[in-house]
């Protein structure tokens, strides 16, 4: 099975940072979920503040939660 | 449960069926080189409020809940199996298999069919293929009779769509249709006959058999709905609501 089976990517901006590389996003659907940082970010030193634009990768099965994959540029 | 229907309902269900077949014959005859699938769906839609009735798939929720379908009908060329979403950027090239899945409200009831077509100039494998879903969609209403078992369809299908040497799609099920689109049963496309809850005359069916030239494989693309083939291969996809009927089962999605 492909790795992009069973997750949906949305975008969605920043509202809060927490700890352990968590944030707050609000998705473009008006879900507010909780995402962690993608380890390649994490690796490349991505920087996530509030505000910022985000793809966020979530599993259907927990929509909750979500996965911070890629900021669009500022 | 599985819902058994009155006369008046069926009726109703013969009308939401007869839109949704016209309909889905006017956009086939569409399928041409040169068009964007967008323009498909646009047709689709206008076409469905012309006739007084409501698309089924427009704004259907996904599992997760965040997001819902954004079009009206489902337009899925070649590797895409079911669920393409119409877009302007999807333009229809000479060769493709273009499948094409629509549904209708009308009065409370619902049509579910579905087609593949063919864009010529078509290959002898891509044509067999065609042929082969479509005559397993009639295999599988065949064994759709009272008395016999849920899974003497999925049998059916599953039989005639192998001896072709093509793959049935497991991860989507046809599926009980009435005042809601899905209904119980799940109806595989796969499986050993005699299995699952008798059927009974007034169950109504949604049949929708899906093939795979190749692996029956398939995975949910990123956008939450577009399944396609995991290698790539084509598919097509044929779809008819039906009322079991003593004897033979009534289609409700044909066109006069």
């Amino acid at each position: 099975m492909g790795r992009s089976d069973d997750f949906i990517q949305l975008k969605g901006t920043i509202t809060e940072a927490l700890p352990n590389a968590t944030f707050r996003v609000k998705l473009e659907t008006g879900h507010l979920i909780l995402a962690h940082v993608s380890g390649r970010m994490r690796k490349n030193f991505i920087r996530l503040l509030p505000g910022d634009k985000v793809l966020v990768e979530i599993s259907k099965y927990d929509p909750k939660k979500g996965r911070i994959i890629y900021r669009f540029s500022r | 449960m599985i819902i058994i229907k009155s006369e008046d309902e069926i009726e109703k269900m013969r009308e939401a069926g007869r839109i949704t077949a016209l309909i889905l014959q006017e956009v086939a005859r569409m399928v041409k080189p040169g068009v964007p699938t967008s323009r498909l769906n646009e047709y689709a839609e206008r076409r469905t409020r012309e006739l007084g009735a409501i698309p089924a798939f427009k704004n259907y929720p996904h599992p997760s809940g965040l997001i819902r379908y954004p079009a009206s009908i489902c337009v899925s060329i070649n590797e895409e199996v079911v669920h393409g979403i119409p877009s302007r950027n999807k333009v229809i090239r000479e060769g493709d298999l273009v499948s094409l899945d629509f549904g209708v409200i009308k009065d409370g009831y619902y049509g579910d069919s579905a087609l593949t077509v063919g864009v010529e100039p078509l290959d002898d494998r891509r044509r067999e293929l065609l042929n082969v879903t479509k005559e397993a969609l009639y295999r599988g209403i065949e064994a759709a009779k009272p008395g016999a078992r849920l899974s003497d369809i999925s049998n059916a299908v599953q039989t005639y769509v192998e001896s072709h040497g093509f793959g049935i799609v497991r991860d989507f099920t046809g599926h009980g249709i009435g005042s809601s689109l899905h209904e119980e049963p799940q109806i595989p496309n796969f499986g050993p006959k005699g299995r699952g809850p008798v059927l009974r005359e007034r169950m109504t069916f949604a049949i929708e058999p899906m093939v795979a030239m190749g692996d029956w494989r398939v995975m949910v693309k990123s956008d939450g709905w577009t399944a396609v083939t995991v290698d790539g291969l084509p598919s097509a996809h044929f779809e008819h609501t039906i009322v079991v009927r003593e004897g033979e089962a009534e289609i409700l999605t044909k066109v006069e």
